[in-house]
């Protein structure tokens, strides 16, 4: 099946970044069309034919999620979630850069469903250069017509706004981002109410993902019953999938759901480099399960990858050779999510410290096995049990690796010092 | 619930049946778990929820299981639903809340030795009662924080003790909205300052250790000074003011170490202002009347006992009775005497002495009626507008100040801060088209809030709060110790001097004789004036409580009890008659001043005046006084309608 | 005001812009950081009232997103990504070669005040060109010791 270019397909156009450009391929019909074809119900009900699930991680069915604003209470707002930080996700910061105004286009195409006419991008503070791309777009799609009032004759009125955040992992989780666009700390709010009910400035409030918002010319343009056939039956349309790690041609590339994951490996990612062999991965972003070589014959599909004990989450996959050391690989995680927790709750606040603390020891060969009792009952006390799912998931990926390499870990314990990497540096040698 | 779905018959009552632990009840809907279980006497610990503040679930002690959520779910977040099955006391549960306090425990300094909050704190209770034996974190690199910052006078802040429970942030943000404490930094880095680390300046900061559910903020007034259980607690009301807070004296070896709210929600709301709270010392002070004394003008002054005093007394009293008449006496109570002394004051005055000159304080009520407090405290929450008139109230009783806030942010009513004489038509026209008024004046702007009413009434209903002076000030003007009024507002059979008036006539030489019963601190703004008077008065039995102008010039002296040394009543601005207990031991051997009066008028001749116990006299009150009976204790005293003017 | 009137200005532009001022929060510590180069409180408070917000409320939200510096700086920013992509393909490399040019910990601001460096734990979103970097909000990928070398020094020569 190989890469299939929807998404994507006018990716290296030359100055696609420009609306002129954008247009001659074809850009801002599906706005027009969507004006033309669709009241807003009948949109809803397009996006939800089409099957399309978020791309920003949770998976949750796009066209479900638009139907559960209340009715009649307005105003309503659209957030663009562009804050992407999960460890190993940059398809949003590529479809930016190749493609604002595809972008603008699907922000305005839900605004017109969701009959919002104030949205946000909400893109993350590292990005400075996409956020600077974006705006200059929206002012030039402003000068067009596509925002501001009466957009294109339609009677529909829309503003968008970029917003750049200031570097904060959790403000990619949709309450935590709505409360640091309200000018607060970026904390996840409690739920309910969810924001669909009461969201931004307490209305009712959608939050989608980038790569979610830029489907939406195409299944405008061409029908959900046309994108439900591409990808598998609950996995519909294509992805971006951002690989990385230890392979030949890191990068985004964009597959029909439902393709195998090998064949993302060996024919898009060119395989892994130096002739090693893969000794795991993880698929999904740093949130996720790490996976072992007998996954990769695993379709690109959300519910197959959950079935193995893992997720596609965010699209990203990071490979990993056999000089890996999966010790090291769950500390770099960990203190991710040390770093980025939130403090609000005291399991994650607490118990990503008490767990970079371990992982810190145990890479340097200092734990002893008894601790590796308790990193586990440490995981277990915040797996499940955190405010938000960032601590959660601050246990997943270092529990599996400890599930599937407990001898790994256990050589590491006592060891003074890293035995993957020494004896990985003998054998490089 | 039940599983032969008799659920399913229950009418619609507003209310759901749920089963805690096994057992099986109906709670209002919109009711939390946490709160439900507590009905049910099921103890669940907390950290970060509070009563008076919204949840925010962030402290996960008090993750429950309940059946069909896959996860633990906070009691403190989640609200009751119809056939919800909650279980407090699984394996998961007990696990989960030894997992927590392991990690609260984590970057705590452990420190409880030196805690001011030991005894009363709910890290080390919840330890002992669910935490782990041992901690298994091997590391000794625990985050650091500062300790011991002086936040103001008042308030020391230790941040490693700090469990960042968020509920100083709250108080600031939902209940006071100065947001002077705010979160900063994130992760475990986190930690609650001020901006720039400024003193902090709000007038309600002494709430926050009570708060604080650990030793992270602490009064430095009571820094070092007590365990807990070396402490004696009475219940009492806030001597400061006449708002009626309800307080905890807790005192030690004969000393007050410090004021601690008591929960009214219906007066306080578990709120106490500084100046209140801080107050405390005062009563500590050695001042005191301590012995009775005869002191007769030109002679030499003597002690005597007790009964020899008001013996004495009533001999001088009686002189100037039957040499002029009872109208060359004058007696002037305080608004901080209890409801039992104001109202024998009264009797004693009106029917013993026969004078129509009493009041409790220097300036006239003109007018006043029962209307100008029928807003209640709790009703304020009820309003869609609330006009303040002036700064003056919220001065005279400061927590009004958080009830204003909370009808504002919880209920949307709108508080609109006015010029204390803003013209009538003016208020009408802020007002607008508001259904439900309050209208807040104090005792210096009360009459003109007395006019602005009726400018504003029409179809919506305008209920007016004076608030009133000294601890007992309503209670006095209840209970008749005025001039034109005597109890229950009833017109007085002939109308009198106010105090001033007293004053005045003293001086001047009409009024021959002065019963005063003290503290008064309003009389010492006569000055000057009261000095002249006391010289001229040929007979002045003063029982007080500290040596000053009138002790000094009293020829009966006989010592007074201090308001903490008290048992008995006083009715706060609103009407509410609430009871306070004697918290210190009292600082003279002199019988409690009801016995006093109650002596006194017997030596004057009256009948009936035998007992003058505080039980006796609040019965015997509370039979004349049908609206005090009726509010008995904690209620609020109703009175009949006044015929219209 | 110790703001420039052009801070000022584009503080008030953005407030402008959102349905509530505070939201501006974020965009007006940028305005701020980029004039002072870092958040006084001073500023902080100007900001605080130019949004209609308690200055403790500005401390709060500056002091919550890491790209905020509390403190001066270097004159220019380098963030280099050690996160899982970026560790597989050579970061620590990365970091150990900073540490040598700049002469400086992960944190801490070269002698000659013109970086401030760090080896953020956030991933920088570039692991496609892992090791990766930003230096002053612009990416470098795929980065060996010498392109670091490369890129320094013309940020240093170009004195922006
Ligand atoms: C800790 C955390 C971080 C997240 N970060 C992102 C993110 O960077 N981008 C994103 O689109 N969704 C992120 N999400 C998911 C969002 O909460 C939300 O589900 C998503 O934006 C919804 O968009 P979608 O329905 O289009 O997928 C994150 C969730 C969590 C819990
Ligand atoms: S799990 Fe808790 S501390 Fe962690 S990010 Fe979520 S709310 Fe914040
Ligand atoms: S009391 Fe419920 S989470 Fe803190």
């Amino acid at each position: 099946m190989a890469e299939y270019k929807l998404l994507t397909k006018d990716f290296g156009t030359e100055r696609l970044q420009t609306l002129s450009v954008y247009e001659s391929t074809g850009g801002y019909q599906g706005l027009r069309e969507a004006f033309k074809k669709f009241t807003p119900e009948s949109l809803v009900n397009e996006v939800k034919t089409s099957g399309i699930r978020g791309r920003g991680g949770a998976g949750f069915p796009t066209g479900t999620k638009w139907s559960f604003l209340p009715k009649d209470v307005f105003p309503r707002y659209l957030c663009c979630n562009a804050d992407e930080s999960e460890p190993g996700c940059f398809k949003d910061r590529y479809l930016i850069d190749e493609s604002p105004h595809q972008l603008i286009e699907g922000v305005l195409i839900a605004s017109y469903a969701i009959q919002c006419n104030t949205a946000f991008i909400y893109i993350r503070g590292e990005y400075h250069d996409q956020r600077l791309l974006l705006e200059r777009a929206v002012e030039e799609a402003r000068s067009a017509g596509y925002i501001g009032k009466n957009i294109a004759g339609s009677g529909f009125d829309c503003e968008i706004i970029v917003h750049g955040g200031a570097g904060a992992y959790i403000c990619g989780e949709e309450t935590a981002l709505i409360d640091s666009l309200e000018g607060l700390r970026g904390q996840p709010r409690l739920k309910p109410p969810f924001p669909a009910i009461k969201g931004l400035y307490g209305q009712p409030t959608v939050v989608n993902n980038v790569e979610t918002l830029c489907n939406l010319p195409h299944i405008v343009q061409r029908g959900g019953e046309w994108f439900k056939s591409l990808g598998t039956e609950r996995s519909t349309g294509t992805r971006v999938f951002c690989c990385s790690g230890h392979i030949n041609r890191p990068g985004n590339y964009e597959m029909q759901l439902g393709t195998q994951i090998r064949e993302l490996l060996e024919e898009e990612c060119g395989g892994m480099w130096r002739d090693r062999s893969l000794k795991a991965f993880q698929p999904g972003g740093g949130s996720m399960q790490v996976l072992l070589p007998e996954h990769l014959d695993l379709p690109l599909d959300m519910d197959a990858v959950a079935k193995a004990g893992s997720s596609l989450g965010a699209g990203a996959m990071v490979f990993m050779d056999e000089t890996t050391c999966l010790v090291d690989v769950s500390m770099r995680l960990v203190d991710f999510y040390q770093h980025e927790s939130c403090g609000k709750c005291v399991p994650c606040r607490e118990g990503t410290y008490f767990e970079s603390q371990l992982m810190h020891r145990l890479e340097r060969g200092e734990a002893s096995t008894s601790e590796l009792a308790t990193l586990a009952g440490i995981c277990a006390n915040m797996d499940g049990r955190c405010f938000c799912p960032l601590g959660d998931t601050a246990t997943w990926f270092v529990m599996s690796a400890y599930k599937h390499f407990g001898e790994e870990f256990e050589a590491h314990c006592g060891a003074g010092e890293c035995p993957v990497k020494a004896r990985s540096v003998a054998m490089v040698a | 619930m039940a599983a032969d779905g008799s659920a399913l018959e229950q009418p619609d009552d507003g209310r759901v049946g749920v089963s805690i632990d096994g057992r099986d009840a109906r709670f209002p809907k919109g009711m939390l778990v946490l709160d439900a279980a507590t009905e049910l006497g099921i103890h669940i610990p907390i950290y970060c929820a509070h009563p008076k503040m919204d949840p925010v679930a962030v402290c996960r002690m008090c993750l429950v299981n309940i059946e069909k959520f896959p996860k633990p779910q906070p009691a403190c977040a989640t609200v009751v639903a119809e056939g919800m099955v909650v279980r407090t006391e699984t394996a998961e549960v007990t696990e989960l809340r030894e997992g927590m306090l392991e990690f609260l425990l984590l970057n705590h300094p452990l420190d409880c030795p030196v805690c001011d909050r030991g005894g009363e704190c709910d890290l080390q209770d919840f330890t002992f009662r669910y935490g782990p034996g041992v901690s298994r974190f091997p590391i000794t690199e625990k985050v650091h924080f500062n300790k011991a910052v002086p936040l103001s006078q008042h308030i020391e802040l230790d941040q490693e003790r700090c469990i960042l429970c968020w509920r100083c942030v709250r108080y600031y943000d939902e209940i006071t909205g100065e947001k002077e404490i705010v979160l900063q930094q994130r992760g475990v880095q986190t930690l609650v300052a001020t901006f720039n680390d400024q003193e902090l300046q709000s007038a309600f900061q002494g709430n926050l250790p009570e708060i604080c559910p650990v030793g992270a903020l602490t009064h430095r007034e009571y820094r070092f000074v007590s365990r807990p259980w070396d402490l004696q607690r009475a219940a009492g009301v806030c001597p400061e003011c006449s708002y009626g807070c309800n307080i905890n004296v807790d005192s030690r070896d004969f000393e007050v170490k410090r004021f601690a709210s008591r929960d009214n929600p219906l007066v306080d709301d578990s709120w106490l202002c500084d100046r209140g709270r801080y107050s405390f010392p005062v009563w500590n002070s050695a001042e005191r009347v301590r012995r009775a004394a005869v002191q007769p003008r030109g002679g030499e002054s003597r002690d005597v006992s007790v009964d020899d005093a008001v013996a004495a007394a009533a001999a001088e009293l009686r002189g100037v009775i039957d040499e002029h008449s009872g109208e060359a006496v004058a007696v002037l109570g305080s608004a901080q005497s209890t409801n039992e002394e104001c109202w024998l004051l009264e009797r004693l005055a009106r029917t013993v002495i026969h004078t129509p000159h009493i009041d409790h304080q220097l300036e006239a009520f003109a007018d006043l009626t029962a209307g100008e407090h029928e807003l209640g405290i709790a009703e304020i929450e009820e309003c869609d507008t609330l006009v303040v008139l002036g700064p003056q109230p919220e001065i005279e009783a400061p927590v009004l100040t958080l009830r204003l806030y909370k009808a504002e942010q919880k209920r949307g009513a709108r508080v609109l801060r006015l010029d204390a004489d803003t013209a009538p038509a003016r208020v009408a026209a802020a007002v607008g088209t508001a259904q439900r008024v309050g209208l807040i004046a104090d005792e210096t702007n009360r009459a003109h809030a007395a006019r602005v009413a009726p400018a504003l009434a029409g179809k919506r209903s305008v209920r007016m709060l004076t608030i009133t002076r000294g601890v007992n000030g309503r209670g006095a003007k209840d209970l008749g110790v005025l001039p034109n009024l005597g109890a229950g507002y009833q017109s007085a059979p002939a109308s009198g001097k106010s105090g001033r008036e007293i004053l005045e006539a003293a001086a001047e030489g009409s009024i021959r004789a002065l019963l005063l019963l003290g503290p008064n601190p309003a009389l010492e703004a006569a000055g000057e004036l009261l000095e002249r008077a006391l010289r001229k008065l040929s007979v002045v039995v003063a029982i007080d409580t500290r040596p000053g102008a009138a002790s000094r010039a009293a020829t009966v002296l006989i010592p007074g009890h201090a308001l903490l040394e008290k048992a008995g009543s006083v009715t706060n601005v609103e009407g509410r008659v609430q009871r306070i207990r004697t918290a210190l031991p009292p600082a003279t051997s002199a019988p409690p001043e009801t016995r006093v009066l109650s002596a006194l008028a017997g030596k004057l001749g009256a009948k009936g005046w035998e007992r003058g116990d505080v039980l006796t006299v609040n019965r015997a009150m509370r039979d004349a006084i049908p609206a005090y009976a009726a509010a008995g204790n904690g209620g609020r005293a109703v009175w009949a309608a006044e015929a219209p003017a | 005001m110790s703001l420039s009137k052009a801070t000022v200005a584009a503080i008030e532009k953005q407030r402008d812009r959102y349905p509530q001022p505070r939201s501006a929060i974020l965009p007006a510590l940028w305005a701020v950081q980029h004039e002072v180069g870092h958040l006084s409180p001073e500023a902080m408070g100007e900001v605080a009232s130019l949004l209609r917000v308690a200055p403790s409320e500005v401390e709060a939200v500056s002091t919550f997103y890491s790209m905020y510096f509390q403190k001066p700086h270097g004159r220019h920013e380098v963030l280099v990504c050690i996160n899982v992509s970026c560790g597989l393909r050579g970061a620590d490399d990365i970091v150990g070669h900073l540490e040598r040019t700049l002469g400086c910990a992960s944190g801490e601001t070269s002698a000659d005040g013109e970086f401030t460096w760090a080896s953020t734990v956030e991933c920088l979103g570039a692991c496609g060109g892992a090791p990766a970097m930003q230096v002053d909000h612009h990416f470098h990928e795929d980065l060996t010791p010498e392109r670091v070398d490369d890129v320094l020094a013309r940020v240093r020569n170009a004195g922006t």
